[in-house]
């Protein structure tokens, strides 16, 4: 079996895999994280801790699901806020895992709702022997609009809160965005100047998942009614993508340490997290899904990644698709790909002439005898519409026709 | 756990593996399996339908149709018909449509959906028809929904023709006497116990409407000459109405010869295991190349272990001990069993009904026709191009309605 060094260093902590459980239901106490650990995480986000004032006082039930055909989970609604432990308990959690487990990282998520907390939680995970702190910025389901994502979309107060985190501790801190914001790079900038070390994106996406038709209710039900809370889950991955990038292509922000989250479940995600720039990653709902086992085939599969792209080191990989996302006016629209049909391989169920008539440009000519598509040049825009709806993957990218009077040449276009 | 014969052989799909299975279709633009159907299900329609979760619309689509989806979908040697061109074929296998329709029509039933109705006013005139058999059945909703009354004669105490001689194990009793039910509900009359020909004369009935339908089927199995006379020979029809009739409540002997190699053949051969006879043997006339049964059927006898022999032909009978020789081969066969069950194919019983038949149909020059005007032929009966299946009798039943409506001049 393959075996390469997964290791990152992030913050100046050095982690045996990127593979962390984020902050959630997943890391709610000491049982968890050790069998987390047991089964090979490189790191632990133990379930925000808050302030002792704070009453958690969760509902009854709390999920819900979003299902595609037969594919359960494409997306996942959580209403569960923090930690409900006493903070002793959490604390002495923290205390025994860093003992049983020193060479996984443990990190302490924590929530204040004033400075003064905030401050006082930092200097005592610290003292229970976290590695690292995460500001939980950002949990959208919480009750008190002092804590959550009501603070993360304000630059000024996550500034004022990371300062006060810093003078509790002295350990590498990161802060835990909230992607219920038009652009995350303010934010991102204001905790920075506030002294965080590196940031966490994304947390959940405000939602409602799906409508009781009877009831009129939204799911899950809560004594008759239902709130607004957080999405997560594969669903997430895009809109997870695109605020790493973001703040990434910030000249600002360009060198910036992030923890990716959002909808990771295997090793191709992890990929393409640390190719938009995640050094470490962070997963919660495919765990509810599947349990912690999912880090195996996520390690692995990783490894035989790095093996295939010749590199010993997951840093060499880190942000290498940045600079190949660009803002779409800068893109090369000198030229037209036209698809190609392998007719060997074409199974004749005629999806791709009705994608194309519906809902493209009607350039698909369908041979209603021998039951087979062919390309009506003229109409055909090159959308390639029609290779994303066939079933068995006969249709690509072929014939390039460069526009009238445009200066790029076939032969310099990177397909 | 040991399969029963009272107990459906194949398990329905379950709400998740019938929208697995819907996920797996292609949603072709020009559905090969919409187009195969003789009874003109549309399977493209209803299978997405299922994808889209709209499991009420899918049961019309079914339903509205085939008064017999129910049915339809449990016995219908679907891998000739609707699965035949499926491009998922292409991927992998075929998409089972006909498990697919089994789980919209279960559900229809489950809900009490109503989606049969009479969609003209009554319009004075009335049909009798002959039989309660598949074409039967779906004549009678045709015509009814058109407007006509509808007198159907069974002869038997139940309903529903050679569809009682399929075993309770491939179509439960319990399915065919809720799709009639649906179909008295939309006020065919059924009349039972009426032999016409025997009872009542052909004559009478002809008085009673303006048209008479035969659809008496082929309800009697045939005997070859070499074993006639012999107490140890049952014919194959004979023995699967006892049996479903008892609900399998029989004791059979260990060493069985069965002889033919049709569904009717595979099964007796398959009740017999289901019953617990230890030895099954099948000897058949054609080779398996060119087997008549479905593969369906084929496959489940094979599977609880009957032994079949293909390409030999009886030649000589001693009581219990039949010789067989091979068609092609210089082989000899000699088996010696309890008992000896012929499924050599089936003929209609139509004494005084006024048919002339040619090889069991009534072959006029007009597909339905007789040489009286005011009667028709359905099912078995008709020579019509398609399969003596029950999806044929459906798509004969359907074309007979619809010749009579246009002779009778249709609406009033």
């Amino acid at each position: 079996m393959i075996n390469k060094d997964l290791s990152v260093t992030f913050l100046g902590v050095k982690f045996p895999n990127p593979f962390c459980l984020s902050s959630s239901p997943v890391g709610n106490c000491y049982d968890m994280c050790k069998k987390a650990y047991e089964t090979g995480w490189g790191g632990v986000v133990f379930k925000t801790i808050g302030p002792k004032s704070y009453f958690i006082d969760e509902v009854s039930p709390r999920f819900d699901k979003l299902n595609k055909e037969s594919t359960p989970f494409i997306g996942f609604k959580n209403m569960e806020q923090i930690a409900e432990h006493s903070l002793e308990e959490n604390l002495s959690d923290l205390r025994r895992l860093k003992k049983e487990f020193p060479n996984q990282v443990l990190i302490a998520s924590i929530m204040g709702n004033d400075e003064e907390t905030w401050e006082d939680l930092a200097r005592k995970v610290e003292e229970a022997g976290a590695d690292m702190i995460e500001m939980n910025l950002s949990c959208p389901q919480m009750t008190s609009h002092a804590m959550g994502s009501d603070v993360g979309t304000n630059p000024e107060l996550c500034k004022k809160y990371c300062q006060a985190v810093k003078r509790g501790s002295s350990l590498p801190m990161m802060a835990k965005m909230t992607p219920n914001i038009t652009d995350m790079v303010p934010v991102a900038l204001a905790c920075l100047e506030g002294g965080a070390d590196g940031i966490a994106a994304i947390n959940t996406i405000k939602s409602i998942c799906n409508i009781d038709l009877e009831k009129k209710i939204g799911l899950p039900i809560v004594d008759g009614k239902s709130a607004i809370s957080g999405y997560s889950g594969k669903a997430v991955k895009p809109v997870a993508l695109r605020f790493i990038q973001q703040m990434r292509q910030d000249p600002r922000l360009k060198d910036l340490q992030i923890s990716g989250i959002g909808g990771i479940e295997t090793w191709e995600d992890a990929a393409e997290f640390i190719l938009v720039g995640s050094t470490t990653l962070q997963v919660t709902t495919s765990i509810m899904q599947y349990g912690y086992r999912i880090v195996e085939d996520m390690k692995n599969g990783l490894m035989h990644y790095m093996e295939e792209q010749h590199v010993d080191s997951l840093h060499e990989l880190i942000g290498l698709a940045n600079k190949n996302i660009i803002p779409a006016e800068n893109l090369n629209r000198d030229y037209i790909v036209r698809p190609t049909f392998d007719l060997d391989k074409c199974v004749n169920c005629g999806r791709c002439y009705i994608s194309c008539y519906d809902g493209a440009h009607q350039a698909i000519v369908w041979d209603a005898e021998k039951r087979t598509p062919s390309l009506n040049k003229d109409k055909c825009v090159g959308c390639l519409l029609c290779s994303l709806v066939c079933p068995v993957g006969a249709i690509s990218k072929g014939e390039i026709t460069i526009k009238p009077n445009r200066k790029t040449k076939i032969e310099d276009i990177k397909l | 756990m040991k399969p029963k014969y009272v107990e459906e052989l194949e398990q329905g799909f379950t709400p998740l593996t019938v929208c697995e299975e819907a996920s797996r279709c292609l949603l072709c633009l020009d559905a090969p399996c919409s187009k195969a159907c003789p009874a003109g299900t549309d399977p493209g329609k209803f299978i997405r339908s299922v994808r889209f979760r709209n499991f009420k619309g899918a049961a019309e689509t079914v339903r509205e149709n085939n008064a017999l989806g129910a049915i339809c979908a449990r016995v219908c040697p679907t891998e000739k018909y609707c699965q035949l061109g499926c491009s998922r074929s292409g991927i992998d296998k075929p998409i089972d449509i006909g498990k697919i329709q089994r789980y919209i029509t279960d559900f229809e039933e489950s809900i009490g959906m109503d989606i049969l109705r009479v969609e003209n006013e009554d319009n004075g005139k009335s049909i009798g028809i002959v039989g309660s058999g598949p074409s039967a059945l779906q004549a009678s909703v045709e015509l009814r929904k058109l407007g006509y009354k509808v007198v159907v004669y069974e002869k038997e105490e139940k309903l529903g023709g050679t569809l009682r001689l399929i075993p309770e194990y491939r179509l439960p009793d319990r399915i065919i006497d809720v799709e009639i039910e649906r179909i008295k509900k939309i006020g065919v009359e059924f009349k039972t116990k009426v032999n016409v020909g025997k009872d009542i004369s052909l004559e009478e009935i002809k008085n009673r409407h303006d048209a008479i339908i035969i659809a008496a089927g082929f309800s009697k199995g045939k005997c070859l000459d070499l074993f006639k006379n012999n107490d140890n020979v049952e014919i194959a029809f004979d023995f699967l109405k006892r049996i479903k009739e008892c609900k399998g409540k029989e004791k059979v002997s260990n060493n069985i010869l069965v002889i033919g190699g049709g569904d009717v053949a595979m099964d007796v051969n398959t009740t017999l295991k289901l019953l617990g006879c230890k030895n099954v043997t099948d000897v058949v006339y054609e080779e398996f190349c060119e087997f008549k049964a479905s593969k369906k059927e084929l496959e489940s006898a094979q599977r609880l272990g009957v032994s079949i022999i293909d390409g030999y032909v009886p030649v000589e009978v001693n009581n219990k001990e039949v010789v067989f020789k091979h068609r092609v081969l210089d082989a000899c066969l000699k088996i010696i069993a309890d008992k000896i069950i012929l499924a050599v194919g089936q003929y209609a019983d139509v004494e005084n009904l006024n048919l002339k038949l040619v090889k069991g149909e009534v072959n006029s020059k007009d597909v339905y026709l007789t040489d009286d005007p005011k009667v028709f032929v359905a099912g078995d009966l008709a020579h019509s191009p398609y399969d003596k299946t029950v999806v044929g009798g459906v798509r004969t039943g359907k074309e007979v309605a619809h010749l009579i409506d246009s002779k009778l001049g249709g609406k009033k």
